[in-house]
């Protein structure tokens, strides 16, 4: 009703668009919607020639219930959680700090790290994994020295009597993430602070805040999309990561997208794997949890100059 | 309260050099306006005062403390931007008090202060909007009470009028000569429209390409420019300008003859008038001679314009004047309504005093001899 006059299109062209997204999210959506309701049938009917069968088919919870009870997904998924969480959290405080001072930092040093953290994100993330594998399984013997060494050795004793191994431990894959992650956050975070002009944090000092203040007070309170958006895809990294958590995990501490490879490995019964698939929709849902919360700012944040003054 | 001191202060980038070791010192109370043509420097001089940038070389003095080491906060002053910097998530009477909350000013006063800022910039009714609601004069608007909604020691104001319209910025103008009246606090306040300049400074301070090019009251810059810079960027029109040379108190270019400069060296130099201070004729009589170049109606004067050499030289006639393009017209100036400067440096020539030659420039005002080489 409120709509111009200029943003009124003819009938047609109104009915063309609608016909034309109509069909785009029938396609778009399909295997998703096929993949969640196969999880709820019973095997006769997922996986039935028929499609009416598997539309129509009786609904049952007994492969979640498998999936997650019997064969503890739910310890896949708090490694998961934790993982995520971790990563999250670290290249996100990194990434703002680092962002924030490199898009407002005139030297020529600023350019050369920007450029060096792009190399880094450009190595092909197989290259990383394997060069940690070795020293992750060998992490005892290597780190012996530090503690054997004179008084950082008597602290570390404190901690723990021997070096951890690294291997299988989530906290140590939290620091690969961050470190493949954080090229790319820094850098998308750098360019959200550039959007936010000088004369914010420049106000803001002259008022009476100090550098840090004026960051915290006056340029963080318009940056929450660009944070959420970097977070989300922070989020993403971390918790679909196949290659690093499947290397240098055990089973005990694996987390979801891995333990699921397995499931469909395993591929015995018909029910297992329906079963695999009920994994599968249990790892999606967090995401559109999480996209439909952080809705506006998302979109704000994807699309320019959301934090323009 | 306090003034500003600059003493040989210097902004470089590399090799490019925006502030040129400028010296100055600004009274307690003053208001001194910075004016100057786009890229001149007064935005970073200004910086350079507030704290957000490093002076290269030189130093800054706010009241008896040298400042270059004290941060923007440490500095009690308040500024307007040039671009607003208005906080966006904040309604304008959080952006408005600001300020006061994060120096820790007691709270009980905050309320009456904003409204009293706001007030004097009549914002009154707009103090619940944020920033992108408004228009670009009332966020200029909202950044001014911003400043003044505390008492700093000195306000900066980098062209806080330049989004107004041209009825709003007349009042807001007298608005902020008011209000620093009233406030009694030194400011600086830039800008690149001379009118602006005129109606509120104290003192002027003309700079181009990151020199001071001359410091001093409106009337001094108006009547007497120190150079050919200042003289062509002050007065609308600006003062004409014709390169011609000096011999025995007589000054000569193509189509001009003023005789009566006495206590000029002779030699080449360059001869500024202002538009009013010409009569103009229809016909040869003047010490300018020439066809009429163009000719504007401004409704209480017209403007005729003739060409001398490559320079476009004009002269207010009375409203009534009437001329084709082409007609031959003059124009009678006074040696007195003339200034002199070098051709090389275009610096100033005083005239040398009192030397054996007779008479007052005006008297020959009357006996000018015709010249009509181009009529
Ligand atoms: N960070 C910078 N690095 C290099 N040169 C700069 C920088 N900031 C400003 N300059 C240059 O310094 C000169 C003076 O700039 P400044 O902003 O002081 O101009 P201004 O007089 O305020 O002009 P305006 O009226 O357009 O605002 C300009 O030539 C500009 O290009
Ligand atoms: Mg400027």
């Amino acid at each position: 009703m409120a709509e111009t006059k200029a943003l009124r299109a003819p009938l047609g062209l109104k009915l063309g668009n609608a016909a034309f997204l109509a069909v785009w999210i029938v396609v778009a959506l399909f295997p998703l919607a096929w993949t969640a309701l196969m999880s709820f049938k019973a095997p006769v009917d997922a996986l039935s020639a028929n499609p009416l069968r598997v539309i129509f088919g009786p609904v049952t919870w007994e492969h979640y219930k498998a999936v997650w009870i019997t064969h503890g997904f739910y310890r896949n998924f708090l490694n998961s959680l934790l993982i995520t969480a971790g990563v999250v959290t670290i290249s996100l405080t990194v990434g703002t700090l680092a962002g924030y001072a490199l898009a407002r930092a005139r030297s020529n040093l600023a350019f050369w790290i920007l450029i060096t953290a792009l190399v880094f994100r450009a190595l092909p993330h197989s290259v990383l994994v394997t060069g940690y594998l070795p020293p992750f399984l060998n992490s005892r013997e290597l780190l012996m020295p530090l503690w054997d060494a004179p008084i950082l050795g008597w602290i570390l004793h404190l901690f723990a009597p021997v070096p951890p191994t690294l291997y299988g431990q989530p906290w140590a894959i939290i620091l690969v993430l961050v470190s493949i992650n954080q090229p790319f956050t820094i850098w998308m975070m750098r360019s959200f602070f550039m959007n936010v002009p000088h004369e914010l944090d420049e106000a803001a000092r002259v008022d009476g805040c100090t550098h840090f203040g004026a960051f915290w007070r006056v340029i963080m309170p318009v940056m929450w999309p660009g944070v959420i958006t970097t977070g989300l895809f922070s989020f993403l990294l971390a918790y679909n990561d196949y290659l690093v958590t499947a290397l240098l995990l055990d089973a005990q501490s694996q987390t979801m997208v891995p333990a699921i490879s397995q499931f469909l490995n395993r591929d015995t019964r018909a029910s297992d794997q329906i079963e695999a698939i009920a994994a599968a929709v249990s790892i999606t849902a967090p995401l559109f949890v999480l996209v439909l919360v952080f809705q506006r700012q998302l979109v704000s944040g994807l699309t320019a100059g959301a934090v323009k003054g | 309260m306090v003034g500003v001191v600059l003493r040989n202060v210097t902004k470089r980038w590399g090799s490019f050099t925006g502030v040129h070791a400028v010296d100055l010192v600004i009274g307690d109370r003053e208001f001194v306006v910075f004016l100057g043509p786009s890229g001149c420097g007064k935005t970073t001089t200004m910086r350079m005062i507030a704290g957000l940038e490093d002076p290269s070389d030189g130093e800054i003095l706010i009241g008896d403390r040298v400042v270059n080491d004290l941060e923007p906060k440490d500095r009690d002053v308040a500024m307007v931007f040039q671009n607003y910097g208005l906080y966006p998530n904040l309604t304008v009477y959080e952006n408005i008090r600001f300020p006061l909350k994060v120096r820790r000013v007691d709270a009980s006063t905050h309320d009456a202060r904003v409204r009293k800022a706001a007030a004097m910039v009549e914002l009154g009714d707009l103090l619940h909007r944020r920033p992108k609601e408004l228009s670009g004069g009332q966020r200029q608007r909202v950044a001014l009470a911003r400043a003044i909604v505390r008492e700093p020691a000195v306000f900066l104001m980098d062209e806080p009028l330049s989004n107004l319209d041209a009825k709003l910025r007349v009042s807001t103008r007298a608005q902020i000569k008011n209000l620093q009246h009233e406030l009694k606090v030194t400011t600086i306040y830039v800008t690149h429209d001379q009118i602006e300049a005129m109606t509120l400074a104290d003192r002027v301070v003309v700079m181009n390409k990151g020199r001071f090019q001359q410091v001093g009251t409106p009337t001094e810059i108006y009547d007497r420019p120190a150079n050919t810079f200042v003289a062509g960027f002050i007065g609308s029109p600006a003062m004409n300008l014709m390169d011609g040379a000096v011999a025995a108190g007589v000054f000569e270019a193509p189509g001009v003859r003023v005789p009566g400069l006495v206590g000029y060296p002779d030699g080449p130099a360059t001869l500024g008038f202002r538009a009013e201070d010409a009569e103009v004729a229809a016909g040869p009589g003047g010490e300018i001679a020439a066809p009429v170049y163009s000719i504007e109606l401004l409704g209480d004067a017209t403007l005729v314009s003739v060409r001398v050499g490559p320079a476009l030289v004009a002269a207010r006639a009375p409203k009534t004047f009437r001329a084709e393009i082409g007609d031959p017209v003059s124009f009678r100036i006074g040696a007195a309504g003339c200034h002199v400067f070098d051709s090389a440096s275009g610096e100033r020539i005083e005239p040398a005093p009192a030397m054996a030659s007779p008479g007052p420039a005006r008297a020959d005002l009357g006996s000018t001899m015709p010249i009509g080489a181009t009529a």
